[in-house]
This record gives C-alpha cells, structure tokens and sequence, in this order.
C-alpha cells in the first residue's frame, strides 16, 4: 500500500497475565501520552444495570489502594500533565500526557487502579459520584435545547435487547437501585489486565514500557471468565420509524438518522465518506442545497457523520435546523430529497473535497502524542492489531464514487430511516 | 497480588525549548513562523488588529458577521466554488475574533499550503460583499445567536458583564454581539468594518515543517494589495469597581440546573501582576483538585464542574467562576463558592497548592504544545500583546519560581469576594426566596 495513515513506529508486548502493550516511540517531543482501553462498554450492561460502564469510569478517579481519594488527579496534573476518561457504547478509556520523566507515576497510578480499586471503593464515593454523575446528565443532556436527541435515537435505531438501544448514561433509576457489591463485582468482571490495552506513545522505547509495565501490572492477576456483550451485528429491519417532540428549542430541528456498517469495515469507510459529501463544510449537499440553493437550513446547524461504533451496524446522523418561517415537515422533506439523492451517484468533484477534508482531518487527530496512542489502542482491542490503524485513511482515499452510491442505496433507504423531529412549544416562555 | 505501594519519583527532566521564531518582513506587514520538522500539516493564520475591541459601540457584532461574509463569494468566484476550491486543498477557512484580534486560517498538508493562503487572503482582502449577500448573512447570524442563546450560559454571561463593566464601553456587551444587536446592523457597517480594518497588512503567522514552505511567497500573496499603518492599542481601560455584592437573577423556568457567572473585573494582561494572579486562579479554579472543584463537586455532589479563570485582554480583565449547580441547591452551593474565594483572598495560598498549580501550569508548555495549530496560538499571543521570542521559556520560568507569598499577595488584591456581582440563571420562582435568604447580596433581576 503506498499511503499509509501511520508512519510512526508501532511495537507490541504481552506480560503474563495477558495484559497487551503497545508503544510507539516519538523522540521529537518531550511527552509521553499513556492511554488505556479496557472493553467494556454500556454494550455489556444488562438490564437494569444501565449507566454503570460510564459511572465506574468516575469511580476510576477516587482512590485505589495506595491512592487516596483526589490524588490521582492531584498527582497528573501536578507533574504537569493532562488527563481524563470516556465511556461509550463499545469501551472505556482512559488516558494521560505527561512531561516524559513522569512515565513512571502514569504507569503506577493506571495499575494500582486496575488492581486495587475495590478495597478503596467506599458507599459514601459511590452516593458522591452518583450525583456527579446526575448532574453531568442535567447539563448535557437534560438542560440544552435538543440536548436529548441522542437518547431518542438509539431506542429508534435499536430494538431492545441490542447492546446500542440503550445510551450510555444509563437511567438514573438503575444507578440509585445499586449498591456497592455490585460495582465491586462490575470491576472485578471486566477491569484485568486481560481485557485491556496499554498504549505509550512518545518519549518512551518499547524496553521502557514493557519493564516498567511488568514491574507495575505484571503481579494483577488475569481476570474471571466475563459475560460476553450480546451480539448486535444482526438488527432486524423493524421499517421506518418516528418520533415528533413538542419542547422548549428556538428553531424546529429535524434528524435523519439509518444503522449503516460496523467501523473498520469497507463499507463503513464509504459511509465516512459520503457523510462528509452530504455534511461536511460548505461545499456539502445539505450546505449547498438547504442552506445556500433553497434557503430552508441555517447554514450554522447543518451535519452529517457517522459515530464510529465497532460492535454493530453504527449510526450515521444528519441533522439541519430550519430558518425563521420554515416548517420542520418542509425541512424534513428537503432533507429526505437530498439523501435520497446520494443513490442516484457523487461526482468525482465532491468525492476528492469529501478526500481531503477526512485527510486533513486524520492528520490532525496524529499530530498529537495522545491522539496516536488512543487510536493504537482502539485498533488493539477492536481489531486485534495496532497496525491496522495504518489502514483506515487509506481505505477512505480508495472510496469510489459506485461505492459511495451503492452504500447509499442500501443502508439509506426510507424504509430503514429513524426520523426525530423537534418543534418549539406552542407556549412562549 | 502485589501491587507496587510506593510512588515512584520522576526520571530525568527534558530540558525546555519553544521553537524558535522567526520574523520575516515582507510587502509592509510581517510574517512570524515556527519550524517543526516532520509534521505533515501546516498551519497558517492571518492576525489582524480587528478584534471586537475595534467595534463601535451599538455596532457590537459587526466582526462577527463580517468573518462569515467573507466566503460569501471573492471578486475572483462566487461562494460555491469558493468553498469547493478550498475545502478540495483539505481544509475550511476557520475565522475567529476575541477582544483584540481577527484570525483567520488554514490547516492543510504542507504542500498545499500556498493555494489555501492564496485563498485565505482572497477571502479577507477581497470579498466581495454583495449588500443582498451580508444582509442575508446579518440574518443568518441573529437565527444563529439566537439558537445560542437558548442554551444556558449566554444571558449569565451577558448580565455578570452589564454589571462589572458599568461604563458605555464596548467590552459591557457580548464578545459576538446579542440578537437585537446584530439584527440592528447595517450592511454599510459590515463593509466600513472591513474598509477600515481589513485592509491593514497585519502578520501571517506559518507553522510546519518550513524546509517546504517559502514564507515570502506566503507573505506576498497575504499582504498583497494592503496599505495603512498600525493603529495604537489603546491603554488599558479604568476598570470601575463595585463596593457592594449582589446576585443577578436571569429566569430560566423550568431549568433543571442554575448556571452561575460570579465574577469582577480584573487587570489587563499586561499587568506585572499576571504569573501570581493566574496561578492564585488554578489553585481557586483551574484545575481538577481545585478548590471550587473539590467542594462543590468531590465532597458535595453539586455539580458535574466548576471552573474559575481570569479572562485578560490588551485593554481590560475580568474574574470569572462558572459552573451548572443541581437547581434545588443553587443557594447552598453559591454560599460554598463565594466562600472559597473569600477564603483564598484572605488566607491566601499554601505552598502544597501552589506547587500543584505551578506544575500543572509548566506542564501545559510541552504537553499542551505539541501540534501546528497550538504553536499557531502561542505565536498570535506573542504578536497581540507585542511579546519577545523567548517569551514561553522565560513565562515558563517565571511560573516556576513564583512563590507562596507573591501568589497569597495577587489573591488578595485581584479577588473581592465582598464585591463580586453572582449572577444565576435558573428557574427564579423555585430558587428566589432561597437566594434571599443567603444573605450574600440584594437580590435584583436581570434585564435579558
């Protein structure tokens, strides 16, 4: 192949206990980016247990055996680093830069959390957390305009029963309904060295990390046999599905949203692809056509793109707001038009601007130590092998326009479209 | 299982170095570059001293609207294949404008990197501005304002400036204009804004691997067609102070959460007091273990964040604590906050926090500067605020030198927790009475 997407060295180890290292030396800058992904994800979560991957991941900051509450913030960001943690439906990750000499103190803090979290997890962080946790859902979700449509979605996506119906912030009637052996048992399940991935990327070589790896995570034993995720690559068709909700937002707002490929796949490179045609900048579809040609779309609220989801047919979601005087029913239809239109075939023109952005796009995200390492670290436990992180920008430049049209054609059909429509209330404040 | 009890201590420090810089004039403005070698992105940003600063008073929002004509089609193409020729080299324009300054810039693979800044300048030397085009996109940018403002934040925001900055200054508004405001622009204000200040050279700063980049060519086709001298900055503004403290209520029905904005005004950023003010901020409010963070969040539960920052520009300053609080504990949690800044101005700071500040601030000197982009941002620093080339190691330096007694001295000067304006954005009939009772202030409306 005569692109690749990572001229960076990639070299790999393996301790006993299973536990997967990854390191990619960068002597050019003076930092190392230390990045975990154990997998788990609110994929795995039964019924009733819905919010806890992403609860845990706060818990993973309140002190583990020989870490008390607050220090392991206090540590990284007092050594000059940065840090933080994700949860979404397929994993957790969680990750630091810091100075280079502060390697070490990364590596202690990240084992001694892996291996000695439940000891230290106490009734009163749990309750503590709880909270936070309930106050990140009010003002992400609960408190902003149209800041609900992602939980609408993925039940409209996903039947029940698939990993990706429910979202990950869980409802708050099942956190409240947890007690504490519960969460001890969630981290003794999944977070072992054995489900896990440890990337450096950086000022480190691979004899570096991998001894300090074994001298701090060598003695964590491997993990118990864990409950697989149910498997969602299959979704039943269930047709065309909508929800119209009356609430306190400025402008009516419609979302198109269809279940396209898994990420990783050919054909989830062309759905990439085509969303950055139909919704990417200016010279896009909807930008084109709604915003600039027929007027109907605020030029500042229009989007397309996939949420790069592994573990089952991912969504793609396009989204536009109407102008002052426009209906979302005729915005819907405008929108319905437009992505209808993407079967009929893209020119090579719009297919090269779609090339260059993603490029562009790629590059940004490897300019950084921590943006390399979390991408190693996605290919190592999504597809078994960093190295094939190296694939994906080239499989999106190898896109043709018959492939672009063809993933039109059969993942964007009305009969598989999730419509969510929101109208301001009738009631003015 | 035997897990390591003892932390380990650092290894070797690496030694410091911000790429040097280099300043090349060219066709009456500057071009101010940085060298990193191997990167496979460029950047380049043309600094303009056109800031909202520059905007008239009743014209606030004027910049604003003019950075989003700008690629409503150049004297060379309409705006369709503008946006195709651009976005075809990888890149958008990406324009932004604070107090002091206009951006904008490209960021494209290094060998593109001049068709996308002979765009670039297309775009902000020679727009067209058709009067139908910039009228439709003033309307554009009130339905844009408008849809922000909706969200929790801009009225706090709005109503803690009304009431710290008194005078009929510029800066009393929003940074990007209001609603009202924009939809009372005239198309003639959009195009004098750009006649008057878009037209000066400026500096084009370039980042990237500059063994491939030919920086006069850069310059050339940036500054080409430009005249005019740079104009003074203007001194920093008499900030007025307030005696009293008071809360700002803004009703929000039905919110969920209360948005606070408590803040008062600052010095400018060239004040000598900068290095002790910002670093008595990350102990009150700037990072994780923060003061603010660990109570309202870590011990009470309040909030999912809470951050307090100095925002500093050329010709004024400003305190500002801002968090979403759980609504049903909006007076506790305020009474909490009020008190860690009183708490910091009066007591001061302890060497056990500071150096956690000092550490985590160095720190963001290598790890926050890693990519064309943020290097791109340290530069236009430098040019807005007429700072030397080794101004990042000898900030650096600075920081980590700054002491106990220097820092407590700045907090006690710059915090005036007993004059601070509290502003709270939430569902006034369920939390009015309970901020009464507080007791921290009168309790008055907002006019938003």
């Amino acid at each position: 192949m005569s692109v690749t997407g990572f001229p960076w060295p990639i070299e790999t180890g393996r301790l006993d206990n299973g536990l997967r290292v990854v390191v990619s030396e960068d002597r050019g800058v003076p930092v190392v980016a230390v990045n975990l992904w154990y997998d788990v994800g609110s994929r795995h979560e039964p019924d009733g247990q819905t919010g806890f991957a992403h609860l845990f991941e706060h818990l993973m900051f309140e002190g583990s055996v020989n870490v008390p509450k607050t220090e392991h913030m206090r540590l990284v960001q007092g050594n000059g680093g940065t840090l933080n943690a994700t949860t979404n439906p397929d994993r957790t990750n969680y990750f630091e830069t810091l100075p280079a000499e502060h390697l070490e103190l990364a590596l202690w803090l990240e084992a001694d959390r892996m291996g000695g979290l439940v000891p230290a997890l106490t009734q009163e962080t749990l309750d503590n957390q709880r909270d936070v946790v309930k106050n990140e859902r009010r003002q992400r979700y609960d408190n902003v305009p149209y800041g609900d449509a992602w939980l609408r979605l993925l039940p409209l996506l996903y039947p029940p029963g698939h990993p990706y119906h429910h979202a990950t912030i869980g409802s708050m009637e099942d956190l409240n309904a947890a007690d504490l052996a519960t969460f001890q048992a969630f981290h003794r399940s999944y977070y072992a060295p054995d489900n896990a991935v440890l990337t450096v990327a950086g000022d480190a070589s691979l004899d570096e990390v991998v001894a300090l790896a074994d001298k701090y995570f060598g003695p964590l034993p491997p993990g118990p046999a864990r409950p697989p995720a149910p498997d969602g690559r299959a979704v039943a068709a269930g047709g065309p599905a909508e929800e119209t909700v009356a609430a306190d937002v400025p402008a009516p707002r419609v979302y198109l949203s269809h279940r396209t490929y898994p990420y990783g796949s050919p054909d989830y490179d062309a759905t990439t692809v085509l969303a950055t045609i139909l919704g990417g900048g200016r010279g896009s579809r909807l930008y084109q056509l709604l915003a600039d040609g027929a007027r109907v779309a605020q030029p500042d609220n229009i989007g397309a793109y996939g949420v790069d989801l592994a573990h089952a047919p991912a969504p793609v979601i396009i989204t536009a707001s109407a102008r002052p005087g426009v209906s979302s029913g005729r915005l819907r239809e405008a929108m319905d038009e437009v992505v209808d239109g993407l079967a009929g075939g893209v020119t090579q023109e719009e297919l090269a601007r779609a090339k260059a952005l993603l490029e562009t796009d790629w590059w940004r995200g490897m300019s950084t130590v921590d943006g390399r390492a979390d991408l190693l670290s996605r290919y190592a436990i999504q597809f078994g092998d960093p190295a094939v992180a190296a694939r994906r920008l080239p499989g999106w430049l190898a896109v043709t326009p018959a492939q672009v049209a063809s993933v039109a054609e059969s993942a964007l059909r009305r009969e598989d479209r999730v419509t969510l429509i929101y109208d301001p209330e009738e009631a003015a404040r | 299982m035997t897990l390591v009890v003892d932390r380990p201590g650092p290894g070797a420090p690496r030694p410091y170095r911000f790429p040097p810089v280099v300043h090349l004039p060219v066709a009456g403005g500057e071009v101010v570059a940085a060298d990193l070698p191997g990167h496979s992105l460029a950047v380049a940003a043309l600094v303009l001293d056109a800031g909202a600063g520059r905007e008239p008073l009743s014209r606030e929002g004027v910049g604003s609207v003019l950075a989003k004509a700008l690629e409503e089609g150049t004297e060379a193409r309409d705006s369709a294949a503008y946006a195709i020729a651009l976005e075809s080299l990888g890149t958008d324009l990406s324009t932004s404008i604070d107090w002091d300054s206009f951006q904008a810039s490209v960021q494209v693979p290094v060998d593109r990197l001049p068709a996308a800044v002979g765009l670039l300048a297309e775009a902000v030397r020679r727009p067209r501005l058709d009067p139908p085009d910039v009228a439709r996109v003033r309307d554009d940018e009130v339905t844009s304002l408008t849809m922000f403002w909706a969200s929790p934040g801009p009225r706090a925001d709005y109503a803690l400036r009304a009431d710290i900055f008194g005078a009929d200054l510029r800066h009393r508004r929003p940074l990007h204009g209001d609603p009202s405001s924009t939809a009372a622009l005239r198309v003639s204000d959009v195009a004098e804004f750009h006649s008057t200040w878009f037209r000066r050279p400026g500096t084009l700063l370039v980042v990237g691997d500059l063994s491939r980049v030919d920086l006069r060519a850069l310059g050339e086709a940036a500054f080409e067609g430009t005249g005019g001298d740079s104009v003074e900055g203007g001194v920093p503004f008499e900030t007025p102070v307030r005696t009293d403290r008071r809360i700002v209520l803004v009703d929000r029905p039905g919110s969920v959460q209360s948005t606070l904005r408590l803040g008062n005004t600052a010095p400018h950023r060239s004040h000598p007091d900068y290095v002790p003010m910002i670093l008595s901020g990350i102990v009150l409010g700037g990072a994780f273990t923060s003061r603010l963070n660990h109570l309202l969040r870590e011990v009470r539960g309040y909030t999912y964040g809470i951050r307090a920052e100095y925002g500093l520009s050329r010709r004024f300053g400003r305190f500002v604590v801002s968090s979403g609080v759980q609504t049903a504990v909006t007076a506790p949690a305020l009474v909490d906050a009020v008190g860690e800044v009183a708490r910091t101005q009066v007591e001061g700071v302890p060497e056990e926090e500071l150096a956690v500040a000092r550490d985590y601030r160095a720190g963001q000197f290598v790890v926050g500067m890693q990519t064309p982009g943020s290097i791109a941002a340290a530069l236009a620093t430098l040019v807005v605020h007429g700072l030397p080339d080794d101004y990042y190691p000898t900030l650096r330096s600075a920081l980590l030198a700054a002491g106990a007694p220097e820092v407590s001295a700045a907090a006690a000067a710059h915090l005036r927790a007993q004059a601070m304006t509290l502003v709270v954005e939430g569902d006034a009939a369920v939390i009015r009475d309970d901020l009464v009772a507080t007791d921290l202030g009168e309790v008055v409306d907002a006019e938003v």
